[in-house]
């Protein structure tokens, strides 16, 4: 931006606060396995489950948090009008998921292992496999952070892990592979995110220049 | 490598001094960085979903008065946001939400025939339009006499842009009081002030405009 006059042309955000409509969970896609009850079709890939804890600075669990999850689809393709990569887009596959925590602070989202991928901007890296996610509670404003898989090679190369210095900070992106979860074979991974704290979870600054 | 913004802290709220990080928001590496903000799919919307003021279309009219809200959707190049899904919700006329959150904390009564959340898509010029009724003002934490003036939620996701707010009424004395508005930046608490505009069949009317960071991607079923 050429100034700050164009700077302060934007709307300031807010909370969602603790009255969050739960109809506006119920009619954006929960689980990523399934398009619609008894259909026979699926996405692509191998299906997986994160599970995802929500603290605060006491270690409390945050219940009621909402995460808005964006990702690839197994083949690293997002249905994204930007994205022109030559990687299929999965008919079944949206990669777009709106799930609330529990009164324990916890998630479970349903979904697919997504695909890696070059960034999108060019300059030829390769992003690891990942979910974004956009978080929304009471207290907090949005966030925006990124979650990748304990057992991805890639992770060693991915631009966005590896410009975090601090190797401790960044395995609180890496959420962990637990035994098969007996769920349609999925894989179920786990990770515990901290809001505020000594062992704070990293959160990005996605506001442009 | 710089890092980025530190997240202001709601005083006396506990929820935000609990939750709000304390560390710098991370940079994203120039290597890592995309367009790509969610590009939620549009649910299907039913008739009626942008007038707050009747459970359903011929169903009676809530208590309270009922307002408009119009205004347009513009992305950071001021570029309209077309066909993006707009979300609202709000407090009834005695100030309560029919959240059961508030079941437990709220002595104001709930009204039958108000929900208080709707939804609508803006049209091809970024524009919406939606009816409501004025939230009453509610009292968010009794010990220390924090009261929230009338505010409406608005969430805006579409292909490109996310943003969460809330808008404010004018001549509000309650405004200056709240520690969410005060939050805002002095320079920027008008832009969450709805604006007197001309009566829409006869309900008073307010125009609240919304700027996005980022860059609205139009659709390929929208070219």
């Amino acid at each position: 931006m050429p100034d700050g006059s164009v700077r302060r042309q934007f709307t300031p955000e807010a909370t969602i606060g603790p009255f969050y409509p739960g109809a506006f969970l119920t009619d954006v896609p929960q689980d990523l396995w399934t398009v619609a009850p008894l259909v026979a079709h699926h996405p692509s890939g191998q299906p997986i489950v994160f599970v995802a804890r929500f603290l605060d600075v006491l270690k409390r669990p945050v219940p009621s948090l909402v995460v808005e999850f964006w990702q690839a689809n197994a083949h690293g393709r997002y249905r994204h009008p930007q994205d022109q990569s030559a990687a299929p887009l999965d008919p079944q596959f949206d990669g777009f998921a709106r799930v609330r925590t529990s009164d324990d602070g916890v998630l479970r989202f349903m979904t697919i292992r997504p695909g890696a991928h070059p960034v999108n901007s060019g300059g030829g890296a390769i992003r690891a496999p990942h979910l974004r996610l956009t978080i929304f509670a009471s207290g907090i404003d949005r966030l925006v952070t990124q979650v990748f898989f304990d057992d991805e090679p890639l992770n060693q190369s991915d631009p966005l892990l590896q410009s975090i210095a601090d190797a401790r900070v960044r395995d609180r992106l890496i959420a962990r592979r637990r035994t098969e979860s007996g769920e349609d074979d999925a894989i179920e991974y786990q990770l515990d995110i901290v809001l505020r704290g000594d062992d704070e979870t990293p959160f990005f600054d996605d506001w442009t220049e | 490598m710089r890092s980025g913004r530190v997240l202001p802290v709601v005083v006396n709220d506990r929820e935000s001094e609990r939750r709000t990080p304390a560390k710098p928001l991370y940079r994203i590496p120039d290597a890592a960085r995309d367009p790509f903000t969610p590009c939620a799919p549009l649910p299907p919307l039913r008739a009626g979903e942008n007038d707050l003021t009747r459970l359903a279309p011929g169903r009676p009219q809530a208590g309270g008065e009922a307002i408009a809200i119009t205004g347009r959707i513009l992305d950071e190049d001021l570029r309209p946001v077309r066909r993006t899904l707009v979300e609202v919700w709000g407090a009834n006329a005695h100030g309560r939400y029919s959240h059961v959150i508030d079941a437990g904390r709220n002595d104001a009564p709930l009204d039958p025939n108000f929900y208080g959340f709707g939804r609508l898509v803006t049209d091809d010029e970024g524009r919406y339009h939606l009816r409501t009724i004025k939230p009453g003002a509610y009292i968010a934490r009794r010990d220390i006499g924090w009261w929230r003036p009338p505010h409406v939620h608005f969430s805006i996701v579409g292909s490109g842009v996310r943003l969460v707010t809330q808008m404010y009424f004018p001549d509000e004395p309650l405004n200056e009081k709240d520690y969410i508005f005060l939050i805002v930046p002095e320079a920027d608490r008008d832009r969450v002030i709805g604006q007197p505009a001309a009566s829409q069949h006869g309900d008073r009317a307010f125009r609240f405009d919304i700027v996005i960071r980022g860059r609205f991607q139009t659709p390929p079923d929208l070219d």
